[in-house]
């Protein structure tokens, strides 16, 4: 056997050549094309849950029954500035159930009990009511079902909890369940933009 | 027969220069994916609402810290150069495995661990077949900013193609993963009929491609929502798409790959370009006995009699479009089991031939 | 329900009867005239609801009262602006520090009281607009809880502050000085007795006969409780926008409640369906029931 290449084999390496050269360069104009990467995210001026306009209305879960993962990728955050640190905070407790001894709702209102209420800044120790209160979500127990940002909402609250997405858990799926699902559109892909703090 | 293993030895002693072409893409595309900017999260709308009514810091008094709101940030940019890292790799080990140590038991831990990795931990997602609909939308929208990630995902597997044939397919992918670990015990399926069924994964991906390149509102995703396994790697999803899940794996018991060979739309890409494979799986040849029990052992019908020079009425080969690199045709070759002699010697016995091992080999 | 709406009064428009932006403070005269601030202008209104006067303010105008002489105190940011009933401005306080967000006044003989919700406290100014002390800013409780940011208050004519403290859910009264004189209502998500939510009640005007009519937001309704904290009557659930907040409210010598509707921009006025008694408040006093 000939150790030569034959002609053969020349035009074997020089059409994959070609092809290599092809796929790379394809890659290398698709990457390069400027821009921000887009990202699924909610709307909160369209967002049932949030907007101002919607009073009265029903909770919408579908945050947290679309996603494909077990535990949704969205979940409710508090903007500390923004929150009132009211005593009887509505979102934590549920205000329509029956009042208890010491004068507080007896229920709370998020059904996995993700909210964690404490006394901040200088504590009143004999008035209770005297007092700011702390609202933190954990993000551990929350799975986004809206219920705790339908009741901040304006006028009822100051509407600092609002729903966003988790994009270390989001899967980032070509087309998103809770975007189909979503009926007042407001789950839409948008740019990434350098912001806030991130944790 | 000392011949022919001079004749093997011989070729494989050919000092050919080593490609260092796979090596450079994989560099190149590596660096390039480190060099993406970094992400930052950040919500896009601005959630304002008029209120001036909170409380401020010095309102709470008492060395009261503003809280940081909670925020995630996407998954660094350091994983996802690991998962490409780690498809290289496998993609490496792939090819090595059936293209030259030609160990299907070797193929048989990869396609576990890559079940288990890309599959389970990463739920299959981002993959290759769905990266199709990513690049299209890239092509087609000027506007459309395709990660790098994904970019390398949708490449590399085509790019070992070009080089080893359609080793992706050998254990990489986790789909076919799944399908090959389940496939139990084969049966050919006529070849009129395969070819027959073959012709739906080329519509599958124009239909993919088509729906795809439409405007942002009317794009639809269907290889992301028919895809019939990614409910179980992620141990949840509709009850109809885990029924076909469920169902092919089952059809797949007995008729190999039947989504890979029918249905995969990332399957006629890689049929085209694992023709132009450097170097591929090939079947032992022999100048007096074609014994074809590598033929009778593929389960998808890759290994035919091709017409080549110097036999008489052609040899066996493997199809580098079809052939996907299971390495099974080696477990039953006669010649192969020969040539791993000493341990043959040793005692360790191949699976019975029909017509003996040992011999004439 | 006793009361029942009997009329509309202005509205959102462009026109010189309407409000484009906000509408945010109500007082009513002894002459039942009816005088709105909003946007930056002050209109006054007849007892059919006909526009007879309209002056501009200097900034956007939170809250007015009207004195016996029909002095016309309007809380601006920032400031306070005195008009004389021809609607000619004659005095001007500014007093960024303690009038921050004046979103009530009171009146009672020499005393001016500023509800400013900035600071969560009111502010005591003589009628010449020399400061005299804060109620409420001071001590432990460190200001009135407002998380809705709207602080209101009424004066009865033996000096008496009668302030809704939404965020613990009940209504005060204090004297001039400061001193907390006594207090009704308590949180009841249940019981339409209580006041429910964040905070509630939001606003506060009393009536001829001294009962006290409150506010609420979410959803927005009307209470009139007996001084002693008893609920009487419970009324105006379905003639609000939802979204209404910190809605002002009046009354006027026939005992008529007027209540501003902060999305549509209208004054809601509610009759009694008997005749209502002018008992031991007649209206000619000092310090006009608001």
């Amino acid at each position: 056997m000939s150790e030569q290449p034959t002609r053969r084999d020349v035009l074997g390496h020089a059409v994959r050549g070609t092809v290599l050269i092809g796929l790379g360069g394809l890659a290398a104009y698709l990457g390069r094309r400027a821009g921000p990467e887009t990202v699924w995210q909610i709307d909160c001026d369209r967002c049932v849950n949030s907007r101002a306009g919607a009073v009265g209305v029903d909770v919408c879960e579908r945050c947290a029954t679309e996603c494909v993962l077990p535990l949704s990728a969205v979940r409710a955050v508090n903007d500390y500035a923004k929150c009132g640190r009211c005593y009887i905070c509505p979102a934590y407790f549920d205000i329509k159930s029956a009042v208890n001894a010491q004068g507080l709702p007896s229920q709370k209102l998020c059904p996995r009990d993700a909210i964690d209420r404490k006394p901040i800044g200088w504590v009143d120790p004999d008035d209770p009511a005297n007092n700011y209160y702390e609202y933190v979500i954990d993000e551990r127990r929350c799975n986004g079902c809206g219920r705790c940002v339908l009741a901040c909402k304006e006028p009822a609250g100051l509407g600092s909890i609002r729903l966003v997405v988790r994009y270390d858990l989001c899967l980032d799926c070509n087309r998103c369940s809770v975007a189909q699902a979503c009926p007042d559109d407001a789950y839409l892909r948008k740019p990434l933009t350098s912001g806030e703090a991130t944790a | 027969m000392t011949a022919h293993l001079d004749h093997l030895s011989a070729a494989r002693a050919r000092r050919r220069p080593v490609s260092r072409r796979p090596a450079l893409v994989a560099i190149i595309a590596l660096s390039v994916l480190l060099a993406s900017p970094g992400k930052l999260a950040a919500q896009q709308y601005p959630y304002e609402r008029p209120v001036n009514a909170a409380p401020t810091v010095e309102d709470i008094g008492a060395d009261y810290q503003l809280p940081t709101v909670q925020a995630h940030p996407p998954r660094a940019a350091w994983r996802e150069a690991l998962d490409v890292g780690l498809l290289v790799l496998a993609l490496g080990l792939a090819a090595w495995l059936a293209l030259w140590r030609r160990s299907r038991i070797g193929l048989v831990l990869l396609a576990m661990g890559c079940v288990v990795y890309f599959g389970l931990y990463r739920r299959g997602c981002v993959c290759p077949i769905g990266a199709i609909q990513n690049v299209t939308v890239a092509l087609t929208d000027p506007l459309h900013v395709i990660p790098y990630f994904v970019l390398a995902v949708f490449f590399l597997p085509l790019v070992a193609a070009v080089l080893f044939g359609r080793v992706f397919c050998a254990g990489v992918c986790p789909l076919g993963a799944l399908q090959e670990l389940v496939l139990v015990r084969p049966i050919s399926v006529p070849r009129r009929l395969d070819l027959a069924l073959g012709t739906i994964k080329w519509v599958y991906l124009g239909l993919a491609i088509g729906l795809a390149a439409r405007a942002a509102t009317q794009r639809e995703f269907i290889i992301c929502r028919f895809d019939p396994f990614v409910g179980f790697f992620r141990l949840a999803g509709p009850a109809h798409m885990l029924l076909i899940g469920g169902g092919l794996l089952v059809l797949g018991l007995f008729i190999g790959r039947p989504y890979c060979r029918y249905l995969c739309p990332y399957g006629p890409l890689l049929s085209l370009l694992s023709r132009l494979a450097w170097r591929s799986v090939s079947i032992t040849p022999d100048k007096e006995l074609d014994c074809g029990l590598c033929a009778q052992a593929c389960p998808y019908g890759a290994i035919q009699r091709r017409p080549a020079a110097g036999a008489s009425g052609g040899r066996y080969q493997a199809i580098r479009s079809t052939c996907l690199a299971c390495a099974r045709c080696f477990k039953y070759c006669p010649r192969q089991r020969a040539r791993e002699k000493p341990a043959a010697r040793q005692g360790r016995a191949g699976p019975a031939a029909p017509y003996g091992t040992g011999g004439r080999a | 329900m006793p009361y029942q709406r009997v009329r509309l009064i202005s509205g959102r428009g462009p026109a010189a009867s309407q409000f484009a932006d906000a509408l945010r403070g109500l007082a009513v005269d002894a002459a039942d005239r009816i005088y709105a601030v909003g946007d930056s202008a002050v209109k006054v209104f007849s007892p059919e609801g006909e526009l007879v006067g309209l002056w501009q303010t200097e900034r956007a105008g939170w809250a007015i009262a009207v004195a016996k002489d029909r002095t016309v105190f309007v809380g601006q940011t920032d400031q306070a602006q005195l008009f004389d009933p021809a609607g000619h401005l004659t005095q001007t306080w500014k007093d960024p520090q303690r009038l921050g967000l004046p979103t009530a006044v009171g009146l009672c003989g020499e005393h001016v009281l500023v509800a400013d919700a900035k600071d969560r406290c009111i502010r005591c100014y003589d009628l010449d607009g020399r400061f005299r002390h804060s109620i409420g800013g001071a001590g432990r409780m460190r200001g009135f809880l407002i998380p809705n940011g709207h602080l209101d208050l009424t004066v009865d004519a033996d000096g008496v502050l009668h302030v809704p403290n939404p965020g613990k859910h009940r209504v005060e009264r204090y004297d001039l000085s400061g001193r907390l004189l006594g207090q009704f209502g308590r949180f009841d998500g249940t019981d339409p007795a209580g006041f429910s939510g964040c905070c509630n009640p939001t606003n506060i005007a009393l009536l001829p006969s001294g009962q006290v009519v409150v506010t609420e937001k979410a959803p927005p309704r009307i209470k009139v409780y007996e001084a002693d904290g008893r609920l009487l009557e419970l009324f105006g659930q379905d003639d609000f926008d939802p979204r209404c907040k910190n809605m002002d409210v009046a009354a006027d010598s026939r005992g008529r409640v007027y209540v501003v509707d902060t999305i549509r921009l209208h004054i809601c006025v509610f009759a009694p369906a008997e005749a209502q008694d002018a008992t031991s408040r007649p209206a000619t006093r000092e310090g006009q029931p608001r």
